[in-house]
């Protein structure tokens, strides 16, 4: 029966009686029996290419309190921006959700009249920007507490125990970045798993075992490049280091070769074994040339050679006088936000050549910029004539 | 904090979609408390072409259906946590969900011609049966 002040009967069509109007029809759009702020609903523009992403779950929200929610797929980190709008949007769900009466059956609009019901009006939509991901955060965390060697872990008292420590799933919540790019970011730091933390290794630490296992290389007449896994972390374990840590220094100095029946072999790089020592000669502060050079050789164990050109990314020269001076200045120290690092590079010295530049620029990721838009946008060049080297200071 | 973005609807999404038009349409003051039911207006579309007119009071407006450049996903806000224990228990587990999918509208950019005479349907903002 029809309710006495009702003009006519009209079925809801919701969404599909808007998109569906045949030529000639028409149909009444209406505020929704439930129509509200509805604030718990909101639009996300999503591109079509990242759109089997968000329909297939692999998505998420990511941020702090106080940190603007960037959205991270696998791979990707977008920064989320809403971005408001002075038109009056009527959403219009499908009829089947919200529940409503009267829905339309079969044929929409076929005998007696169709309704599309609005159900709030958006004040606008979020949209996502490709950004790198917040990756400094990471390194600040994992150096809260630095892993100093088993005994030291063993002393804390059961009160700090899990104080700045974080596992996977801390980081996850606490880092703006994909989970591919928070792995990234973990090898970067040379960061290792251990009972379930991830961890960066005191570089003393580093240090100690390194030189363990130089000095059992030698007592062992092992080669460089053929370092049997087994072997290694059973004469390291001796030595007092857990097999995670033996481990860890075998991938923080060298890399698997060929994985032997069993086990794995492993052969260490000259470089990276090279640049520990000469960042060890230089904690201490800067050096004329020669001093530091000589110093250096005598740390590097035998079979192993130096070349300054090793050092890129790791040290900067300067001229006083007739004296050329090394400093330590090493471009994993430095954060990964284009501005501060930039802030720092300038302040750390005014004028940059684009060679001695580019090893402390070259691991930066803008999406949507090139190492030109960052130097254009963060430096002023200067050319003291059409044939000379451009020299990059701050803006 | 971590906020998963689900979705039931294993690729194929309800379909929603958007009347847009410029301005605010306001409601007569004497409905302003229960405007649920209320008519906007009428939604036609006069020929087989994308063109549709949206009659509210004595306006008219004309649009076209347009797809969006990019798809908007309706997103709902799910507090998970059941009792009230639960959610002042610190983690409070926050998702959202998928329910819809818009990509296309029906967008009035034009700005609204006065109809002279009265329209024929009954426009003016009636409550319509519930």
């Amino acid at each position: 029966m029809m309710e006495a002040d009702s003009p006519e009967r009209l079925c809801e069509g919701g969404a599909a009686a808007v998109l569906n109007m045949a030529p000639g029809a028409s149909i009444s759009v209406a505020y929704h029996p439930q129509f509200g702020p509805h604030d718990d609903l909101m639009l996300l523009e999503v591109d079509e290419k990242l759109l089997p992403d968000v329909l297939h779950q692999r998505v998420a929200l990511r941020g702090q309190q106080e940190e603007d929610a960037v959205l991270c797929t696998e791979s990707k980190t977008y920064a989320v921006k809403f971005v408001g709008t002075s038109n009056s949007v009527f959403l219009v769900p499908p009829s089947e959700q919200y529940e409503i009466e009267g829905k339309c059956g079969g044929e929409l609009g076929l005998g007696g009249k169709v309704r599309a019901s609005v159900l709030k009006v958006a004040q606008g939509c979020m949209e996502l920007v490709e950004i790198a991901p917040r990756i400094d955060k990471l390194k600040n965390l994992l150096l809260e507490r630095p892993y100093m060697s088993s005994d030291v872990e063993m002393g804390d008292s059961g009160e700090e125990m899990g104080a700045g420590l974080y596992g996977w799933g801390d980081l996850v919540e606490m880092v703006q970045a994909s989970d591919e790019e928070l792995r990234r970011g973990l090898e970067v730091l040379s960061a290792v798993e251990i009972d379930g933390f991830w961890r960066v290794v005191d570089e003393q630490y580093m240090d100690l075992i390194l030189n363990m296992l130089l000095h059992n290389i030698v007592l062992n007449d092992w080669s460089f490049d053929a370092l049997n896994e087994s072997e290694v972390m059973e004469v390291l374990k001796s030595d007092g280091f857990s097999p995670d840590i033996s481990l860890h220094c075998l991938k923080v100095f060298g890399h698997r070769t060929v994985p032997d029946l069993g086990s794995s072999i492993w052969s260490l790089e000259e470089k990276k074994v090279c640049v520990h020592f000469a960042r060890k000669v230089l904690r201490g502060g800067k050096k004329k040339m020669d001093a530091f050079m000589e110093e250096w050789v005598k740390k590097i164990p035998k079979g192993m050679h130096v070349s300054f050109d090793m050092l890129e990314g790791e040290v900067l020269t300067e001229q006083f006088g007739i004296d050329t001076w090394v400093r330590s200045f090493s471009v994993s120290s430095l954060p990964y936000n284009p501005t501060e690092r930039f802030t720092i590079l300038f302040k750390e010295q005014a004028k940059w050549e684009f060679k001695d530049l580019q090893p402390y620029i070259s691991d930066l990721s803008v999406p949507g910029s090139s190492l030109e838009d960052l130097l254009l946008k963060y430096t002023r060049r200067t050319q003291a004539s059409v044939d000379s080297e451009p020299v990059f200071s701050a803006r | 904090m971590q906020i998963p973005i689900k979705c039931g609807c294993g690729g194929e999404c309800q379909e929603w979609t958007i009347v847009e038009v410029q301005g605010v349409v306001e409601v007569q003051p004497a409905f302003k408390d229960q405007f649920q039911n209320l008519e906007i207006g009428l939604l036609c579309r006069p020929s087989s072409q994308e063109t549709y007119t949206f009659t509210v009071g004595y306006h008219e407006l004309t649009g076209s259906k347009v797809p969006l450049k990019k798809p908007l996903v309706v997103l709902k806000k799910v507090e998970n946590g059941t009792s009230d224990q639960e959610i002042v228990a610190a983690h409070k587990r926050v998702e959202l969900e998928v329910v819809g999918i818009i990509r296309q509208r029906i967008l009035f950019k034009t700005r609204p011609k006065a109809l002279i005479s009265r329209p024929q349907q009954p426009v003016v903002k009636t409550l319509s049966s519930t």
